[in-house]
């Protein structure tokens, strides 16, 4: 008896020791996103400037203007837009070619060259956004080397495809940094899903005379469904999250209005023309779209889960 | 059930992957390329038509360059202030601050999270994986006002705090500390180590693996971090790399040679760590994975 009580104490000993590792990150959390998220939240109702210090209570107006109004010729409508066409141009292709890469490096007779392959379609990725968006712009010069490949493939000659002029063709040319920075690091998403499909189903299924094709189609693809819903649910947050490199370009002298995504729009309104008030309305907005997405992250990773 | 069809040896379906395989091989690896020849060329070079991938000697010769001229603008900056080192100075310590402080706060955490029951434990896990849920880009505003209140504007303390951790860290401690053997912890104990001991020197020393993922996550968040530089650091001597390539290209964006080649000398760092860590580089996708658990 006397014994039980003893190692129930030790045992609440320890558990505090637990409870206090945990206290440096709790503070840093409750300091640096509960508080920053509320406070967003209640300067989004204030009409809050950085220059005139004034912060007035004004309710939803923020909201109501920033789906009313032109904001000074970048409404946040056309953000929406922006980011929209973004993700999706982006993400899709994004997801379907690096499941497609990923399949092709498992087939793969050799492990060596299916490693290399991996280390190179990741190597972007190394690369700082920053970098990425600056070696592209000189690659979509008038006279630069996309031009020339393109009119190769076109078989045309001296055309210029205006990558960072004509509007759609700018909005084109960031998903392709975008596209080019993170292919690599999908595909290796990927790869750890497939690797996790015990290789038995397959022999199975080339003793049953099944094609490659076949296999593809029937086999690893609803295996793999549970990965390719988060793979493309993380590609939309990232993709939503985008900054650099619309920064980038716009710094360079490409036209902001049809890459304005929400972040470039929540920075120039906040930062640069000190509406803090408005910008916390947009941030509030960003976050309540990332909110619902996460949620369906974290809904299909518990649920849809194969076993084998 | 139609059969494999046959080119000579090969299926078809070996032929196609290939094509693709290498195809897309080319469109990552050659802007790569594109930047290393092109820090060594001039303007005249990188334009021409068509383009030519090695650079031509007589370019070095004429109009009094070298073959480093490029790589001198780089480091000189615009008006001669030589900011290239400082800002890749400032780059190197907030990116290893935050990745050390990342490792340490998030293993402490994730171990109090996996290994005591302690009342409240799943309430604090919960409200942590909450968190993940809140965009930095959301939260940047209030942060900002925040910096400037505490006068963080300008300073290592406004360029690091705010990164000190992640939730995502603590998560991924705290799924690999799981399985960590519950006896080593009772041997320790048995043997007089105190909890914080125990932490230090038998759990922290046993799970680089981990560690090392997690670091070099955070370390590439913060060399690519552009938007929080953006808005606290205003000063030049106060930037990161990140701001200085921008700031550079906005100036130089006829010299292409001497943009290329800073951009080449900022990513050194990041190609040493990838050259020699890679495997972390690549398991990070696979930590990243156990998120589905």
């Amino acid at each position: 008896m006397k014994n039980k009580i003893k190692t129930y104490s030790i045992e609440r000993k320890q558990a505090r020791w637990g409870l206090l590792f945990t206290i440096p990150c709790l503070l840093f959390f409750a300091v640096f996103s509960f508080y920053p998220i509320i406070n967003a939240f209640f300067t989004s109702l204030t009409n809050r400037q950085a220059l005139n210090r004034t912060s007035e209570w004004v309710g939803l107006d923020n909201y109501v203007y920033l789906f009313t109004k032109s904001n000074g010729g970048f409404s946040f409508g056309n953000s929406l837009r922006a980011t929209l066409e973004f993700t999706l141009g982006t993400f899709i292709p994004m997801v379907v070619i690096a499941l497609l890469l990923a399949v092709f490096l498992m087939q793969l007779r050799s492990t060596k060259t299916a490693k290399f392959l991996e280390l190179a379609y990741y190597t972007p990725a190394v690369l700082s956004s920053v970098v990425a968006a600056t070696i592209w712009m000189i690659l979509f010069d008038p006279r630069g080397l996309v031009n020339q490949i393109s009119n190769l493939l076109m078989n045309t000659t001296g055309r210029d495809f205006g990558w960072l002029v004509n509007s759609n063709m700018l909005q084109v040319s960031t998903m392709i940094v975008y596209f080019w920075k993170y292919i690599g690091y999908f595909v290796i998403l990927f790869i750890t899903g497939l690797a996790a499909i015990p290789p038995g189903i397959y022999e199975a299924a080339t003793v049953d005379g099944s094609s490659r094709w076949h296999t593809f189609w029937r086999i690893t693809l609803p295996l793999l469904k549970p990965t390719a819903v988060l793979v493309s649910i993380m590609a939309m947050l990232q993709c939503l999250k985008t900054f650099s490199t619309q920064y980038m370009f716009t710094q360079n002298g490409a036209a902001r209005q049809p890459i304005d995504v929400i972040t470039m729009n929540i920075y120039y309104t906040g930062i640069r023309n000190g509406r803090l008030g408005r910008a916390s309305a947009m941030s509030i907005i960003l976050f309540l779209i990332m909110l619902v997405l996460t949620y369906l992250q974290f809904s299909v990773s518990k649920t849809d889960d194969v076993e084998y | 059930m139609a059969m494999n069809r046959y080119i000579g040896k090969v299926t078809v379906g070996e032929v196609i992957s290939w094509i693709v395989l290498i195809v897309v091989l080319l469109f990552c690896l050659l802007p790569i390329a594109f930047m290393l020849s092109a820090s060594f060329m001039d303007a005249k070079q990188i334009m021409a038509m068509p383009f030519d991938w090695l650079p031509k000697k007589s370019f070095f010769t004429s109009e009094g360059r070298t073959f480093l001229t490029n790589f001198s603008k780089a480091i000189h900056g615009n008006n001669n202030n030589n900011m290239f080192f400082r800002n890749l100075f400032n780059s190197l310590l907030v990116a290893i601050s935050c990745s050390i402080t990342t490792v340490l706060l998030a293993s402490l955490c994730g171990y109090g999270l996996a290994k005591f029951r302690f009342r409240g434990r799943n309430f604090v896990f919960m409200s942590i994986m909450a968190t993940m849920m809140i965009p930095f880009e959301a939260i940047m505003i209030p942060l900002y006002m925040v910096a400037s209140m505490f006068k963080m504007m300008n300073t290592y303390a406004g360029l690091i705090v705010p990164f000190l951790v992640s939730a995502f860290g603590v998560f991924q401690m705290r799924q690999y500390l799981i399985t960590f053997p519950a006896e080593y912890l009772d041997a320790s104990r048995v043997d007089g180590l105190g909890e914080f001991p125990i932490y230090w020197r038998i759990v922290l020393p046993n799970c680089t693996p981990v560690v090392a993922t997690l670091g070099i996550l955070s370390f590439r968040n913060q060399w690519d971090n552009l938007l929080w530089p953006l808005l606290v650091s205003q000063r030049e001597e106060m930037k990161t790399i990140p701001q200085y390539i921008s700031k550079f290209s906005e100036e130089k964006q006829t010299d292409e040679g001497a943009l290329m080649a800073c951009a080449l000398l900022a990513s050194i760092p990041m190609f040493i760590l990838f050259f020699t860590l890679s495997k972390y580089f690549l398991g990070g996708a696979a930590v990243f994975e156990s998120r589905k658990g």
